[in-house]
């Protein structure tokens, strides 16, 4: 490394090559193994560590899976820096009186070519696999299902336009397995956020123009649908569920919307707690979450 | 002096006179504006307390004397042969008047930032014990709301950027052998300008509908919409925001004009290369978070419609404003860090830094770099969906001027002689925190990754890996290192270290945590969470308690140090750069005469090499006490 | 921030050889550069100026370009003929700036002082004209984002105006109070840049706004 090209010039601590440290072996060498070892730990401690949600969406996988891949490589940088610094501090530390300076080098110019080319590739390497799996995720699928999410201080409310029909609105997000969701959002008043963490989907709600974002759940279950964009004093209750259920019984479900929508004759037909969201409730709505 | 007298001359008197004034000014103004263009309603409180914002600071900077030279020199009138009484300190007085000595206000700066410091660092306290378990604890949401956005107001626009500045006004005129900086009174001026926002953000608290709630960012059109309080946070910023400005320019021209013979750009220290790139990315950024709080202003006080989508306006266009400026901010708060870093390392590991020309062309790298990468802040925001691979392309390639400087600082610290001084640990526990922060950055800039864990605690993580394990660590490694200089006394070297290891250890308890409960699923800025996150946000508050009580040291350190500690030598470091070649505290005037610089500035283990000469003595005589440390 | 940095400050900072020091002023400063400091400091404002501008811009840009916004909005007229007026009066303004200061360094005394005061004139003519045409255009600044961005680019622009007619009204009066000469002229020389820079802000405001 460093002190190799500058030998010549490191005259001022003769007795380096005297006190080579405990232990065998080339110092570098050494560090280099201490090294994979702490990071192999590192590794298997980090990728062992249930870090996310479940899995319940088909992108799920996908962005786990790249975040475990960055973790691998972000661990033994880490370890380096840290490996490198305290190595150095039990190496090279002064003892107390010595007022020597350290070896007059004042740099490399092949060491510093290295360490810009590495990160280069390596950050190169993880954005080229980012996009793959942005496209991946982000990829549209035919007859996927239509939602349109809107968000309003503090309550999500949704709404399954049906062909040729007034659209089916509801409070709770209800969601069939094994079919690619595409959500329209938009919102009321101010900037909110839909955030399904078991998805790994989050989406900005923003006032004047409508977004968009689509998932293809997997798994029947019940998760949190999150607001994540401070939106005033309710942001953190606002709260609600997405229920995902198997094909057929979200046919019934969807069927059951739209004959309610019809008994009752009008488009305000709501869900349990339907009637009331005209006005903001949103501490009732952050009890159910 | 009399009492009509006092009342006239500069000072607390006469700004406490003329803030009254003030408030009756705007009062009239409002007031007569709205009968002249028949306003029904006359008496409009809002009105009067937005422009009494404006105006009543001005009256008190007029009435403490920021602006006594400049109407002088305005009206024409012979303006006083320079008597330097304003420049200097001879008691604890002068640091609480208008003073133009670089040294004084660099010392103001720091010690009115740690003040705002404490107050955030409280406000952090009050968050974390509303955290520590599930349901409602201490505060209602909206006063929640308010403490974040008052706590991280505070930590960034009156701790991080002006803590940074004033740690440079002491040491940069210094370390580039100038008297003074090129303008002291715009940078007095600078000085003052901080209190002013500081006070106003906190009076937030006193606003009706409590104090500003939007979070540090402030996005529209929720700020839009927020009661008074919002307005006190839109324009303090504009005062703190012309306070960096100022500053940064004073900066720019003193390191330009103003270095001693011979001290080319390649002999300066690093800390002062980091200040020039700081003062770039300032002086350009900065006018961009006045323009976007203007424009919040204008929506809010004359119904404006740049953020009203009802009237064509644009939403998200407010973000790009925002973070245009406030992704440069954060190397605003990272870069000064930097310079103290290498100024650190190289004089405890007692080698010249390695790959000076690296470090210093890497930081211009991410000046330019910094611009290129705002929408990174904004990727789940609905932006255009073509930018957000160009913009996560720019951001992971910030990684690599960052990798040369952390890099570089572990080739320093190779085969050097290592004293674990105070600051030493503070830049060590750095260069390893901030790697840490720098890592998740790179997550953050993935867009899958932050499509799941944006505007969660993973973020927060991120943002205190970056700022407390980045440049709050650097800031204390910069107190302590410059201590003995600022104070002429030394600081507790036991405390110190005590303070690094309890701070370094808690650090990691309170905010390595957040990367778990982030990813898992619980969103910033809530007041309430979910039950599953309760075990671990219950440690992150109590080991954040701690992680504050840390501080108790650092602060008696300070101030006990400052009083008692035994006397400074005027180079207790054996460093090369100039201000270690003067006395601690330095002269009044810096210098005798201004020292010819004739090598490095970073030339330890050199046989014979030298930093600087005093030119009228013997030419080859090395300046100061260094002389005195060579040759051993 | 008084109590604390109270208790901070008993130690006695006096430098222990402090008499000798404190009794000569500062030491001459190295001139490191041949540019002028007050010169620079007024670029380096006007940079920020121009950001200042430039987040102005941006949301110009937002809303007519990104939002396909109809400029002016729908209804609404533009008084060119009145603002290119106006734009030749402020651009004349900066020909009287430029003689003042080959005035003052002349050592024509009354070149100068006619010059500033013939700039002042004309700025505050300018100034006039653009407040007539707010009092009697056809939209506010809360009608529309279109009438948002025309009054915030005029307004901020116009603001700058009267901040530049200030630092000339300070220079105006030096002038007439026998400041300035061949030698010492920077008192009309920078705020005559800052001047110039209001002018060349007002083309491209003038051609976004009106023109474009
Ligand atoms: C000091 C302040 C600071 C600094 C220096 C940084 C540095 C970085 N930040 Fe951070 N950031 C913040 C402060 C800071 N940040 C704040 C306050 C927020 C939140 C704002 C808010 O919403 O409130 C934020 C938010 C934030 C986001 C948005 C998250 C979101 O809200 O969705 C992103 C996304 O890309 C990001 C990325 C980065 C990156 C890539 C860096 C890079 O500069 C880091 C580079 C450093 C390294 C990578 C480590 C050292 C390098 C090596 C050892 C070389 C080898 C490494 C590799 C090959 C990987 N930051
Ligand atoms: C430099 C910047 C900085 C610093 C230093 C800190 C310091 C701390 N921060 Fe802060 N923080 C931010 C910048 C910073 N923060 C930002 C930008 C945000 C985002 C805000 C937003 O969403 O808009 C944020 C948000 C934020 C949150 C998230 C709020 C939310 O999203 O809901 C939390 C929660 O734990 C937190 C905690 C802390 C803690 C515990 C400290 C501690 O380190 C503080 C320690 C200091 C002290 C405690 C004071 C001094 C000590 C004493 C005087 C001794 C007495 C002590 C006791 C009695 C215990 N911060
Ligand atoms: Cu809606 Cu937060
Ligand atoms: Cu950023």
């Amino acid at each position: 490394m460093a002190e190799e090209k500058t030998e010549t010039g490191a005259r001022s601590r003769p007795e380096d090559r005297a006190a080579p440290g405990k232990g065998t072996g080339h110092p570098i060498g050494r560090m280099f193994l201490i090294g994979s070892i702490a990071s192999a730990i590192g590794v298997a401690g980090v990728l062992l560590i249930d870090w996310f949600p479940v899995q319940a969406s088909a992108g799920a996988e996908d962005v786990d899976l790249l975040y475990d891949v960055t973790l691998i490589v972000a661990i033994p940088i880490f370890v380096l820096v840290m490996a490198v610094a305290i190595y150095s501090v039990v190496r090279f530390r002064a003892r107390p009186g010595d007022m020597r300076d350290g070896a007059p080098i004042h740099g490399n110019a092949r060491l510093e070519v290295v360490w810009v080319a590495i990160p280069a590739v390596i950050v190169c390497g993880l954005a080229a696999y980012a996009w793959v799996v942005l496209d991946e995720i982000e990829a549209r699928e035919p007859d996927s299902l239509q939602v349109s999410v809107r968000a309003q201080q503090f309550a999500w409310s949704f709404q399954y336009p049906q062909p040729g029909g007034r659209p089916v609105e509801s409070e709770e997000l209800v969601l069939p397995a094994g079919r690619q969701v595409n959500f329209t959002i938009n919102a009321v008043d101010v900037i909110h956020s839909m955030w399904i963490p078991a998805f790994r989907i989050k989406q900005d709600a923003v006032p004047g123009i409508q977004t968009e974002t689509r998932a293809v759940p997997i798994r029947a279950g019940r998760y949190d649908v999150i607001c994540t964009e401070l939106c005033g004093a309710g942001h953190s209750t606002m709260r609600q569920n997405v229920r995902v259920l198997p094909p057929s019984e979200f046919d019934r479900w969807l069927a059951g919307q739209r004959g309610a929508a019809g008994a009752s004759g009008g488009a305000a037909a709501r869900t349990e707690t339907g009637a009331q969201t005209g006005a903001r409730t949103p501490l009732q709505v952050g009890a159910q979450g | 002096m009399t009492t009509v007298g006092r009342f006239r001359a500069p000072g607390w008197w006469r700004a406490l006179l003329y803030m009254p004034i003030g408030v009756a000014l705007s009062l009239g103004l409002v007031v007569g504006t709205r009968a002249l263009i028949g306003k029904p309603e006359i008496f409009d409180g809002a009105a009067i307390t937005t422009v009494a914002l404006f105006i009543v600071p001005f009256a008190f900077l007029i009435g403490i004397g920021c602006f006594d030279y400049w109407f002088r020199w305005a009206s024409g009138a012979p303006t006083v042969p320079e008597d330097h009484s304003g420049h200097g300190a001879d008691s604890w007085r002068d640091y609480f008047r208008v003073n133009t000595d670089h040294k004084v206000i660099g010392i103001q700066y720091i010690c009115t930032t740690f003040v705002f410091f404490i107050l955030g660092g409280l406000m952090a306290m009050l968050i974390r014990m509303e955290l520590l378990a599930p349901g409602r604890q201490l505060v209602d949401p909206n006063t929640y709301n308010s403490l974040f956005s008052v706590h991280a107001s505070l930590m960034i626009f009156l701790f991080i950027i002006p803590v940074f500045a004033g740690i440079a006004n002491y040491v940069i005129p210094l370390m580039i052998g100038a008297p003074d900086m090129a303008f002291p009174r715009l940078n007095a001026l600078s000085f003052w300008l901080l209190p002013v926002a500081g006070v106003m953000m906190l009076a937030s608290y006193l606003a009706p509908g409590g104090a500003f709630a939007t979070g540090w960012t402030a996005y529209a059109p929720l700020s839009t919409e927020m009661p008074l309080g919002q307005n006190f946070f839109t324009i303090a910023v504009q005062f703190a925001g012309a306070s960096s400005i100022a500053t940064a320019l004073n900066f720019l021209v003193t390191i330009i004009t103003m270095r001693a013979p011979g001290m080319t750009f390649f002999r300066m220290p690093l800390l002062v290369w980091a200040n020039f790139s700081t003062s770039l990315l300032v002086v350009i950024a900065t006018p961009f978070i006045a323009g976007s709080q203007f424009m919040v202003l204008l929506d809010r006080a004359i119904g404006a419609d740049f953020f009203n989508p009802g009237g064509n306006g644009d939403v998200l266009m407010y973000q790009h404003i925002f973070w245009f400026y406030s992704h440069p901010a954060v190397y605003i708060m990272m870069l000064p860090g930097f310079g103290i870093v290498s100024e650190v390392v190289t004089a405890n590991a007692r080698k010249p830094i390695f790959g000076y020309r690296m470090m210093a062309f890497s930081l211009l790298a991410i000046v330019v770099l910094g611009f290129t990468v705002w929408a990174h802040h904004m990727f789940v925001s609905g932006m255009f969906s073509w930018l957000r691979i160009p913009m996560m392309i720019t951001t992971l390639l910030i990684a690599v001027p960052t990798g040369i400087k952390i890099f570089s600082w572990l080739a320093t610290l190779w085969r050097g002689v290592i004293h674990l001084t105070t600051p030493m640990l503070f830049a060590l526990g750095f260069i390893t925190m901030f790697t840490l922060g720098g890592i998740s950055g790179i997550m953050l800039g993935m867009i899958p990754v932050v499509i799941h864990v944006s505007d969660s605690y993973f973020v927060v993580a991120h943002i205190h890996y970056v700022l407390f394990g980045g440049s709050v660590f650097t800031i204390f490694a910069g107190i302590y290192f410059w201590f003995p200089k600022m104070t002429g006394r030394m600081y507790d070297e036991t405390l110190g270290k005590l303070h690094f290891w309890l701070s370094f250890v808690f650090f990691n308890l309170t905010f390595g945590p957040m990367h778990l409960v982030g990813i898992d699923g619980m969103p910033r800025r809530v007041a309430d969470y979910a039950d599953q996150f309760a075990t671990l946000n219950a440690i992150i508050s109590v080991s954040s308690f701690l992680f504050g009580l840390s501080f108790l040291i650092f602060l008696y350190n300070m101030i006990a140090s400052w009083r008692f500690g035994p006397a400074a030598e005027a180079n207790p470091w054996r460093a090369k750069t100039l201000e270690w070649q003067v006395t601690s505290p330095p002269p009044r005037f810096n210098f005798d005469e201004i020292p010819t610089i004739v090598g490095g500035p970073y030339e330890y283990g050199v046989p014979g090499a030298v930093h600087g000469v005093f030119r009228e003595k013997s030419k080859a005589v090395p300046v100061g006490a260094s002389a005195g440390m060579r040759g051993e | 921030m008084e109590t604390s940095s109270a208790a901070l400050g008993y130690a006695p900072l006096r430098d222990p050889a402090g008499p000798v020091h404190d009794e000569h002023g500062p030491p001459e400063a190295n001139r490191s550069s041949r540019v002028d400091a007050q010169f620079l400091g007024m670029l380096l404002f006007i940079i920020s100026e121009v950001m200042l501008f430039g987040a102005f811009f941006t949301a110009y840009f937002f809303i007519r370009v990104v939002g396909g916004a109809e400029w002016p909005a729908q209804g609404t007229e533009l008084p060119v003929a009145i603002a290119g007026v106006n734009t030749a009066i402020l651009i004349s303004s900066s020909f009287t700036m430029h003689w003042a200061l080959e005035s003052a360094k002349a050592e024509n005394r009354a070149g100068m002082r006619v010059g500033l005061l013939l700039t002042l004139l004309l700025g505050a003519t300018f100034l006039c004209i653009q407040i007539n045409e707010y009092v009697h255009l056809d939209f506010g600044p809360a009608s529309s984002a279109q009438g948002t961005i025309f009054y915030g680019l005029t307004g901020l622009h116009g603001a700058h105006v009267a901040v530049g007619l200030l630092l000339l009204l300070f220079a105006t009066i030096r002038a007439f109070r026998g400041h300035f000469s061949p030698t010492e002229h920077r008192g009309v020389e920078v705020p005559g840049i800052y001047w110039h820079f209001v002018d060349v802000m007002w083309i491209v405001v003038f051609a976004t706004i009106y023109i474009l």
